[in-house]
């Protein structure tokens, strides 16, 4: 399992990302998936995810709609424009620092 | 996807989930729900997997952190969401705007007290920027200077505007610094007519050409540069222009004045601003004027404004005044009085002729002479008013401080809570100070149109033409930012103190707030109502001052007298008139002369002695007032005789007969018998100065009672009184019957007749008399609204405060009526914490207002005693109107009905 410290800096490029793929999604459901993705090595705690879904909520990068199951109230999030323009930026942004870091670190990656 | 192959939770499972959430202080809208959700999937994941249900459940409850690790999801939540200013600032005006309407009538007292005190202070302000903006549209204004004089000769000592008619032209050839000089020469009124009927015109003076050249008036017809330079030439205001040539040019024409002077126009000048300390409308060329060319020193009759160079030196400049004086003035003053004179010996005998320079700007504010053109203002009412206008902001303030901290038992919950929901002390001063603010903006509004509907009212107390400059941008940001310091300035208090709630304790219920936490609450009280107390005693004095000099014994009787002014209209009929008037037996007595016991009429002063002492002995020279009257002068202005006779037909002597008041019998210091004694003068000579070769003598028959011919502010001078071939100025009728429409009437049918085209004006001589101390009647008059506004704003904070302990201690009230507490007993218990107050208040305010009151009254040479019985009126009123106020609500609160406050818990 990665580190969380590693983690931190990607971790709204991550949930932009997977947004993108995956259209509107909700808080636990995008835990799953990047659980999945990664093979188990990317657990994101709760504690990282929610704030990090509000502040990109409070920024307008992305809408939420309610959805009331039974009891229970679901809150999808999903891209605003703002958001999808972002998305790009943001993963052509971590591909380049993986690049920098192979040149630091004077390795090579496939 | 997935999730249909998972088994759903039962209700009573999420209800579980739910109120355990709930219990570990998950509670924040938006966030309980999602977190809810989230928890819900969890488990149905991990129950899928054949977990049990509470098993599944701590295990998810694990993966967050426990209870510490799902609050501080949840503050994070709360920050990040934060993070975003714009949506915080809209989150704290929401709330701001939510309390405020909850609790309206806080909000209430609060705006309206605050709104008072800006409305009030933005007026005053006004009112001061107008004050020092005196002659500041001069263009050169810091160059202007004029020439006061202080002389001090003869038993009279004198500060006035009055200089030498040679000066200015002296000071010209002589001083390179002095640009230009120009001189002015009141003669009182004139009647102006262009065809046929006159009009009288107040504001007329002479000035010589140099006068554009000085003021530099933006001249609309005619040349600055040649007006005024011929005799018999004027120039005149926008405004009578307008007046006199409606739509046609009145550079050139003719106008009459005084039925003799034929006045050409030769410019037409832009009407004086109103703040201005002179308003001339008609300017006439000195050089049609015979005394403006003679070259006395010592005869005092013009007013000498100059031009200076920017590098003049004032101080140097004085002195070189002082030694143009003596040498020019000194030996003509030794000529006349014969060569015993010296310049050293006439300093050593105490006396004093001294001419300054008085920057043109000082005037307004600075300067109260003899001889100013119009009633000045005085600087030190300026900062009066400064002063009063802060104290009522500041009590505003104190009452939004109080209130707000006051309340804080009622918010300790809110603070607690939000601390605990992650709010930091920053965010919690922020809530409380944008509340402040929004309340301050909201009655800074208020108050702009409170002022813009009372700056009439108050233009029409203080005499003046304010205006609010409604299409000055910088205004509204001025007023913006003064909004915001003053929302600062009264939330930074409530803000520390609210926000420093340990939420531990607040959340336990031990914060016990209310009325007795906080000296520092008391103690605004106590300063608001000291403030409110000296205000009341201040006005209290000065309203009785003014009573006493309107009803202090005059040594003349100043009712029941109508004076006709500008008889000289009448021509040589004015004793035709004047006998005519007095067949019809309405009248009781009638005289005639421009010389009346009110300031503004006639004066002349003139050096007299004793027949027979020297002349050149400066201590046997008495000063004095010569006053020419007509035979019913005494009888019809109510004087007294306190020794001999007054004048009479039956004695055809008293053509030389004098009459002295006792000032002036004192000045002379006669030896022997005063009745019977003479006195001497050097007669005129051909060019009107003195004559040494010729003395003019007069003896006295009688003495009369001092009277007070000029302000209270003054003792009372030397007078001499002696009859006139031919009387002038004024008619002055003493009449019985109180129909004084029916006596108008009558002078003016009379007047019409035997002077037709003339104005007919006439004044009462008590009003002539009030008016010599309107400027006092109107600062009182301000002063009682001052002092009214600031016990109501305190009052209003008082009120407020007072339901609010009563709202507190409901309970307390309860259980005490059921205990058989009676009403009144109740009533003062809720009134003796404030009673203790105001009485502190009043120690504080008596001895600061006694001081106050003494400083205002060294002004005046007759005072009124002020007693302990005005302070104590005054405690007494503070503390009434203070404790009716409060008991309003604590009777309501101790008539209650225990059952309905006791009831619920």
């Amino acid at each position: 399992m990665h580190s969380p410290e590693l983690l931190k800096g990607t971790l709204q490029t991550i949930l932009l990302k997977v947004l993108k793929d995956n259209g509107r999604m909700y808080g636990y459901e995008i835990t799953q998936r990047v659980k999945e993705l990664s093979a188990e090595r990317i657990l994101l705690t709760e504690g990282a995810l929610y704030p990090t879904l509000h502040k990109l909520e409070a920024e307008g990068m992305l809408k939420t709609e309610v959805v009331t199951i039974g009891k229970r109230v679901r809150k999808y999030y999903s891209l605003t424009a703002e958001g999808k323009s972002l998305v790009k930026e943001r993963v052509n942004e971590l591909i380049a620092f993986i690049k920098t870091m192979e040149n630091v670190l004077q390795v090579e990656l496939n | 996807m997935w999730l249909a192959a998972f088994m759903q939770l039962t209700n009573d499972h999420i209800d579980y989930i739910i109120k355990d959430l709930n219990y570990r202080g998950i509670v924040a809208d938006g966030i309980q729900e999602e977190l809810i959700d989230h928890i819900c999937s969890g488990v149905e994941t991990e129950m899928s997997k054949g977990k049990k249900f509470i098993d599944a459940y701590h295990h998810i409850l694990k993966s967050f952190g426990s209870t510490s690790g799902l609050q501080e999801t949840q503050q994070e939540i709360i920050k990040s969401e934060n993070q975003k200013t714009k949506i915080m600032l809209r989150n704290y005006l929401t709330i701001a705007i939510r309390n405020l309407r909850k609790h309206s009538f806080y909000t209430f007292i609060n705006v309206a007290g605050l709104s008072i005190g800006v409305a009030v202070c933005f007026i005053i302000l006004l009112f001061v920027i107008n004050e020092v903006s005196y002659d500041k549209h001069f263009n050169k204004a810091d160059q202007i200077y004029r020439i006061q004089s202080e002389i001090q000769f003869g038993g009279n000592h004198s500060f006035t505007t009055y200089n030498p008619a040679p000066m200015a032209s002296a000071l010209v050839a002589n001083f390179p610094e002095v640009e230009a000089a120009t001189r002015f020469r009141e003669h009182g009124s004139y009647l102006v007519k262009r065809f046929d009927d006159n009009i009288k015109e107040d504001h007329v003076i002479w000035t010589d050409s140099t006068f554009f050249k000085v003021f530099d008036l933006p001249i609309i017809a005619g040349n600055a540069a040649t007006a005024l330079r011929e005799p018999n030439s004027i120039a005149i205001s926008e405004r009578m222009a307008k007046k006199y040539f409606p739509n046609e040019n009145a550079l050139g024409q003719t106008l009459i004045l005084d039925n003799k002077i034929n006045a050409k126009v030769t410019a037409v000048y832009q009407d004086l601003p109103v703040n201005s300390h002179f308003h001339f409308d008609i300017l006439i060329a000195m050089a049609g004027l015979e005394e403006a060319q003679r070259t006395v020193w010592y005869s005092n009759n013009f007013q000498t404004y100059m031009l200076l160079r920017k590098d003049a030196y004032i101080p140097d400049l004085d002195a070189k005044i002082k030694a143009l004086v003596d040498k020019n003035m000194m030996p003509q003053i030794a000529e006349l009085l014969g060569p015993d004179f010296t310049a050293e010996k006439f300093a050593a005998a105490g006396n004093k002729i001294e001419y300054k320079l008085q920057p043109l700007t000082d005037i307004h504010l600075k300067s109260s002479l003899q001889g100013e053109f119009q009633p000045n203002f005085d600087i030190a009412y300026v900062y009066l008013f400064v002063a009063i206008a802060l104290f009522i902001l500041t009590i505003a303030c104190i009452n939004f401080m109080n209130l707000s901290t006051a309340r804080s038992a009622n918010r300790a919950k809110e603070v607690g809570i939000r601390k605990v929901m992650g709010s930091f002390r920053l965010h919690l001063m922020r809530q409380f100070l944008s509340e402040s603010i929004l309340l301050s903006i909201f009655s800074f509004i208020l108050a702009f149109g409170m002022a813009y509907l009372l700056l009439p009212l108050f233009n029409q107390l203080s005499d003046r033409h304010l205006f609010i400059p409604t299409g000055m941008p910088i205004l509204y940001g001025v007023l913006f930012f003064a909004a915001l310091l003053v929302g600062l300035l009264a939330g930074i208090y409530p803000a520390f103190f609210l926000s420093a709630f340990n939420p531990a304790s607040v959340l336990k219920g031990n914060v016990s707030l209310g009325m007795k936490s906080g000296m520092i609450r008391s103690s605004l009280v106590v300063f608001q109502f000291t403030v409110s107390i000296f205000l009341v005693i201040g006005t209290l004095a000065v309203n009785r001052q003014l009573n006493y000099i309107q009803n202090k014994k005059l040594g003349f009787n100043k009712d029941q007298v109508i004076v006709v002014e500008d008889a000289y209209a009448l021509g040589d009929k004015r004793l035709i008139f004047k006998d005519e008037i007095m067949r019809t037996g309405k009248m009781s007595s009638a005289t005639i002369s421009g010389y009346l016991p009110v300031s503004g009429t006639w004066r002349n002063d003139n050096p007299w002695w004793v027949d027979g002492r020297d002349p050149a002995v400066q201590e046997n020279l008495v000063s004095l007032q010569n006053w020419q009257v007509d035979y019913d002068y005494i009888k019809t202005l109510g004087m007294h005789i306190k020794e001999g006779r007054d004048f009479s037909l039956d004695f055809p002597s008293d053509s030389s007969a004098v009459i002295l008041n006792e000032a002036a019998v004192k000045g002379f210091n006669f030896e022997g018998e005063v009745i019977g004694s003479k006195i001497a003068t050097f007669g005129d000579n051909a060019q009107g100065g003195p004559d040494k070769e010729h003395l003019e003598t007069l003896t006295v028959v009688g003495i009369l009672e001092n009277f007070h011919f000029e302000s209270l502010k003054q003792n009372v001078t030397p007078v001499m009184i002696f009859l006139s071939e031919k009387p002038n100025g004024n008619i002055s009728f003493r009449f019985e019957s109180h129909n004084t429409q029916e006596i108008i009437t009558l002078l003016e049918k009379k007047w019409k007749e035997m002077a037709p085209g003339q104005p007919f004006t006439y004044s009462f001589l008590d009003e002539s008399f009030g008016r010599m101390y309107s400027s006092e009647i109107r600062l009182s008059k301000v002063f009682n609204v001052f002092a009214f506004l600031a016990i109501l704003i305190a009052c209003l904070g008082l009120f407020a405060l007072t339901s609010f302990t009563a709202e507190q201690r409901t309970k307390e009230i309860g259980i005490r009526k059921v205990l058989g507490a009676s009403v009144s007993s109740i009533v003062l218990l809720l009134s003796k914490e404030f009673g203790k107050l105001i009485l502190i208040a009043f120690a504080l305010a008596a001895p600061l207002a006694w001081y106050g009151i003494d400083w205002w009254l060294k002004d005046y040479t007759y005072k009124t005693e002020i007693g302990v019985g005005l302070y104590l009126i005054a405690g007494v009123a503070a503390f009434l109107i203070a404790w009716l106020t409060m008991s309003f609500q604590s009777f309501k609160a101790a008539s209650s009905d225990p059952v309905k406050s006791l009831r619920s818990e």
